[in-house]
Order: structure tokens, then C-alpha cells, then sequence
């Protein structure tokens, strides 16, 4: 294969740990040091301490719904008796049921921790 | 197992069996030369560059994911164990929610290539990277095994050729495509293969509905297909699913060719947006495999007594339909399921060969291929040597291993600056021992060991806690190997990119 001008050229192959580091100094300076700020760094703390949380909440919302249905059907083995169309209710909820469950936590966490990045981005910006 | 399989009711056409896994193997080469053309750098080689965008990542993930436990062992599952076998996919995709919220974007944010290179950034410990790599590697190799499984018995049901010759076709396949590509060519491997999973599973079980409708054959016979009579193993106790869970959820963020996904991300919110696409993904796939179980209580209950749950996927098409519809059917569920080995066993090589290459070949490219070869040939010779009777079964015990070594190492290291080396070695091994001697401990008691040591058989619910637990109170004593770097990194993990 001849190589025409558009097509990059073969780059000799390096061990990647040094690349690793490389780019990790490509952050910018400035803004590293913005960061290591004393501000920077309440405000790197309080972000990471919001993301945190709402992980722990969005997992643990979710846990005790997941946690509760089989809990719920050792306490009451009667809902087992219990059909749709003939598809009994567990069927129903672990087959199907759960997987918008899922979905929406995923949006949910998706969204809030977007949210709480721009406002973090915001304050850096501002100083 | 093999002697179930001699009957001759179990045996598709040897030629619709070949035509699909020489079909299979064919795209899989192609595609990984075709990728090596635009594959020039080591950044190419190991992570893509990091420009691959999210719908194709997302698909490439869930190639990668959606393994021969899922295409074939969760309809067997379900034949043999009802209701208390539908925790699998709920596990295997709710694991991918938890790496969403406690790894994905910070990550990706580390800038490393594998997990040992993530531990040593954060640690800054040598000894801390030769632990995780270690148990990177075990993991990795003992997750391959139950695809090489069933590829076994993928192969001699529908060619009825020798059970070795299927692990042996996986093996070559995956080291062609992954020797020459390198990470970049697999991307467009998996990504195709999800597809051709999904259609694998979805065509084939649309026909048989609306045939069986059409017909006013039973689908759900009147909702016998749902009662526990037709379960040959015992209920799962409360202990037994709750331990399960956590395995299935925990375990996935340790699971090395998953985490490597997300380094060929662009960024942290991009990493975010592959992994709620995945999400979607998985939920769609696994509708499937359950409507295969269930159908095949109905149609073929006579697989669960044999011992050969895991062949429902496969036979169902060709009891439902004669002729040549059938064959047509039967031979796109070949090929779903020779992806399936393909793509999470081609995963799986090449992160362990980006750990074993960086470990003990210096990561040269030259390196990289020779350690690819290592870690295919050691699981192949461990699957040729044991036998398995469930996929999803072994292939959750990998999962409560990975959630009490790897998980702990991950969470801690991202969201807790206190953690020191000494705490993450400790907690590791803790794990590890605990974990592995009761994974050993059940097999050693074999299958009917009763309810009392179901403790042993699903460990992850006293292991993961115990190994959380040592690692932060041995970090707390040793508070002074703090890395001074720890602000830093944890700053880098979770600020976003700068645009």
C-alpha cells in the first residue's frame, strides 16, 4: 500500500507507559493551577463530595428496590400465585420490570452529574 | 455432558453448522485486517486513540460483553432453575448502572491504559500494580474458560465434530484478528458482533412466536411454562439471590476488557454517554435469551433432565420449524453464538495481553502480539482439561471474584484519598483468598452439598463487605504511605475536561 498525502504516516510504536504520561501533561497549566489553588481545591473537594453523594443515593435507591423484591416475595410467597396472561408476577417484574428501572436511574444520574460538572466548570471559570 | 450429546435428537446438519461458524470467522478476520490499515500508533494498537464515538463504542461494549453466558447460559438457566435464573441479566446489566455511577468518567479521566496502570498512578506503588496485574490476569484467564466451554459445545452440536475443535477455532480466530489489528479493528469486530447478536437471538424468536401463534401451538402453555415443576434444581434461598446480586452488580466493574472499553472514549461525559447507551443496549438483548427459556420449557423440557440446558438456544429453531427454514434459523443462532465466544474471548485477550505486554514485554507492539498469544493458550488448555455443566453458574463465580478483589481497589482508589498501598494489597488479597478458597471450597463439595454451604457457593455477600472493610482500616493504619499526589489525582479523576 503506497501511502498518499491525506493518509498519516506509520508512527513508530513506543511503550505506552510514557505516552500515558505524556498526556497527562497536556492539561493545561493554568488551569492546574487554578486548581491547586487553595479555592480550587474547595472547590474540587465539594465537587467530588456532590458526585458522591449522588452516586450513593442513585445506587442506593436502586439497591433497596432490587434488594425488596425478593425480599417481598419471601415474606408474601402469595404474589407468586398471581398472573397477567398467564405470566406470573415475578416473571413480570424481574423479566421486564426492572429493566426501565435501570434506563431511568442511568438518565437520571447522567443528567445531575452533567449538572453538577457545568457548575463546577462555572465557578473555575469565574475565578 | 458429551454423552447427552451423542443423541441423535441433540445433532443439527453438519452443513448449516459449518456454513455459520465459516461465515462467523470469515467477517471476524476481514473486519480485523481491514482495521489494520487504520491501525498506526500504540495509542491505535491499545485503546484506539481514544476517537471512537459513542454508538460504535457502545455497541463494541456490548459485543464484548454479551458472552456465551449470555447467549446460550441464561435460556439454560431458565430451564433448569425457573424464576431464580432472570437475577443473571438483571446482574449482568445493572453492573454496567454501578460502573456508570462510580467509574466511568473519573476513569477515563486517569489517562491510563489498563487497571494495573491505574492502581500505580493513584498509589504510585510498583508493588500495588504487580498485585492487580496478577489478579488481572487470573481473572481474565478463568473468564475465558466457560467461553471456550461453550464454544465446545457450540461445535459438536452443530457440526458433530470433536468437542476440542470448538476452544481450538476460538483461539486461532482470536489470535489472527487480535495479533494483527490490535484494539482499533477490534472495535469494528465487537460492534458488528452485537448486531449480529442481537439479530441471532431477535429473528429467530419473532418467527417461532408468530409461527407457534399462527399455528395455536402453546407458547406459554396456559402458564404451566412458569411453574416450578419443571425446575430440576431447588429454589434459590433468600441468602443464595440477595449474594448473587451483589456479585453479578459488583463484579462487573472489575472485569479487565470491560474497563479498557472506556479508555477509548474521547472524554468523561462521553465515557458517561457510552455506558447509558450500553444500558439500553443490554436491556433490549436480554428480552431474548428469556423468551428462548421459556419456550424451551414448553417445547424441549427433555434438555434439562439430559444435562443440556445450555443447547436450547441452538436446538429450539430446528424443533419448532422443519426443513429449510429451520436450517435457516438454526444456522443464524450458530452464528450468534460463535460471536458471542469470538467476541468476549478476543475482548478479553486483548486486555490481558495490554497488562501481561506492559508487565513482562516492555509494551512494545512486538511484545504485545507475543502476550496475546499467552493469554489465549493458557485458557485453552484449561478448558480442554475441565468440563462445564452450566455457563452462567461459572461464569458468576468470576463475577464474585472480580467484585471482592478488583471493585474494592477501584472504588476506593476513585472516591476516598485515604487509601494507601499497603491498605490496597491488603484488602486485595483478603479478597482474594477469602473468595477464591470458597469458590474451591464449593467445588470441592461438589453440587449436592445442601443449603447450609450455599455460603460457599455464593461468597460474594461476606467477601465483598470483609474486603472493603480491610482495605480501609488497613489504609487507616498505615495513613502515613498516603501518596502525596493522592489531591492531585483525585482533582484529575473527577474535574471535567477542559473544553
Amino acid at each position: 500500500m503506497q501511502d498518499s498525502p491525506e493518509v498519516p504516516r506509520r508512527v513508530r510504536v513506543t511503550a505506552p507507559r510514557t505516552a500515558a504520561r505524556a498526556t497527562g501533561a497536556s492539561f493545561p497549566v493554568a488551569r492546574e493551577m487554578a486548581e491547586q489553588s487553595e479555592v480550587g481545591q474547595l472547590f474540587v473537594a465539594s465537587l467530588i463530595r456532590s458526585q458522591l453523594r449522588l452516586a450513593l443515593v442513585v445506587a442506593g435507591g436502586f439497591l433497596v428496590i432490587l434488594i425488596g423484591i425478593p425480599v417481598l416475595l419471601a415474606l408474601f410467597p402469595a404474589i407468586n400465585g398471581v398472573t397477567i396472561l398467564t405470566v406470573p408476577i415475578p416473571w413480570l417484574l424481574l423479566g421486564l420490570g426492572i429493566y426501565p428501572l435501570v434506563i431511568g436511574c442511568a438518565i437520571l444520574y447522567v443528567r445531575s452529574a452533567s449538572r453538577n460538572e457545568r457548575r463546577f466548570q462555572d465557578l473555575v471559570d469565574d475565578d | 455432558m458429551t454423552d447427552v450429546l451423542d443423541n441423535e435428537g441433540l445433532q443439527m446438519s453438519p452443513a448449516v453448522g459449518y456454513t455459520a461458524l465459516v461465515l462467523v470467522a470469515l467477517c471476524t478476520v476481514l473486519i480485523g485486517i481491514y482495521g489494520l490499515r487504520i491501525s498506526r500508533t500504540t495509542g491505535d494498537f491499545y485503546v484506539a486513540s481514544r476517537t471512537v464515538r459513542p454508538w460504535w463504542n457502545a455497541s463494541a461494549i456490548g459485543g464484548e460483553y454479551l458472552s456465551a453466558a449470555s447467549f446460550l447460559g441464561i435460556a439454560g438457566l431458565i430451564m433448569i432453575s425457573g424464576v431464580d435464573a432472570l437475577w443473571f441479566p438483571i446482574g449482568y446489566t445493572a453492573g454496567y448502572l454501578m460502573l456508570l455511577l462510580f467509574v466511568a468518567a473519573p476513569l477515563r479521566r486517569s489517562g491510563a491504559y489498563t487497571i494495573p496502570d491505574f492502581a500505580q498512578a493513584r498509589l504510585d506503588s510498583l508493588l500495588v500494580r504487580r498485585v492487580t496485574s496478577m489478579l488481572v490476569v487470573v481473572v481474565g484467564w478463568l473468564y475465558i474458560v466457560p467461553q471456550l466451554h461453550g464454544a465446545a459445545l457450540t461445535v459438536r452440536i452443530t457440526t458433530g465434530l470433536p468437542a476440542w475443535v470448538g476452544p481450538l477455532a476460538v483461539v486461532v480466530v482470536v489470535c489472527l484478528s487480535v495479533v494483527t489489528g490490535g484494539m482499533r479493528s477490534i472495535t469494528f469486530v465487537q460492534a458488528f458482533q452485537y448486531w449480529l447478536k442481537l439479530t441471532a437471538l431477535a429473528v429467530p424468536a419473532a418467527f417461532i412466536l408468530v409461527h407457534l401463534g399462527a399455528e395455536g401451538r402453546p407458547i406459554t402453555a396456559g402458564g404451566s411454562a412458569f411453574t416450578a415443576d419443571l425446575d430440576t434444581t431447588a429454589d434459590a434461598s433468600l441468602y443464595g439471590t440477595i449474594s448473587l446480586v451483589i456479585a453479578l452488580l459488583f463484579g462487573t466493574l472489575g472485569l479487565p476488557h470491560v474497563l479498557v472499553r472506556f479508555y477509548t472514549n474521547p472524554d468523561g461525559a462521553s465515557a458517561r454517554r457510552t455506558t447509558l447507551i450500553v444500558l439500553g443496549l443490554l436491556s433490549v438483548f436480554y428480552l431474548f435469551p428469556t423468551v428462548y427459556g421459556i419456550l424451551g420449557r414448553i417445547h424441549m423440557p427433555e434438555l434439562a433432565a439430559e444435562g443440556a440446558a445450555d443447547a436450547t438456544v441452538l436446538l429450539l429453531p430446528g424443533r419448532i420449524f422443519d426443513g429449510a427454514a429451520g436450517d435457516l434459523l438454526s444456522a443464524l443462532v450458530t452464528a450468534g453464538a460463535f460471536a458471542a465466544f469470538l467476541s468476549t474471548t478476543s475482548g478479553l485477550v486483548v486486555s490481558l495481553a495490554g497488562v501481561v505486554s506492559q508487565e513482562f514485554f516492555h509494551g512494545s507492539v512486538a511484545g504485545f502480539r507475543r502476550a496475546a498469544l499467552l493469554s489465549a493458550l493458557i485458557p485453552l488448555v484449561l478448558a480442554l482439561l475441565t468440563d462445564s455443566l452450566a455457563l452462567a453458574g461459572s461464569v458468576g463465580s468470576v463475577f464474585a471474584f472480580t467484585a471482592s478483589t478488583i471493585c474494592p481497589l477501584l472504588l476506593l482508589g476513585i472516591w476516598w484519598r485515604g487509601l494507601t498501598d499497603a491498605g490496597a494489597v491488603a484488602g486485595m488479597l483478603t479478597g482474594a483468598v477469602l473468595c477464591g478458597g470458597a469458590i474451591a471450597g464449593s467445588a470441592l463439595l461438589g453440587p449436592d452439598a445442601g443449603d447450609r454451604w450455599v455460603v460457599l457457593d455464593q461468597p460474594a455477600l461476606w467477601t465483598v463487605p470483609t474486603a472493603f472493610l480491610t482495605m480501609v482500616l488497613v489504609s487507616r493504619a498505615t495513613a502515613g504511605r498516603r501518596p502525596a499526589s493522592a489531591s492531585r489525582v483525585l482533582a484529575r479523576l473527577h474535574t471535567p475536561e477542559p473544553h
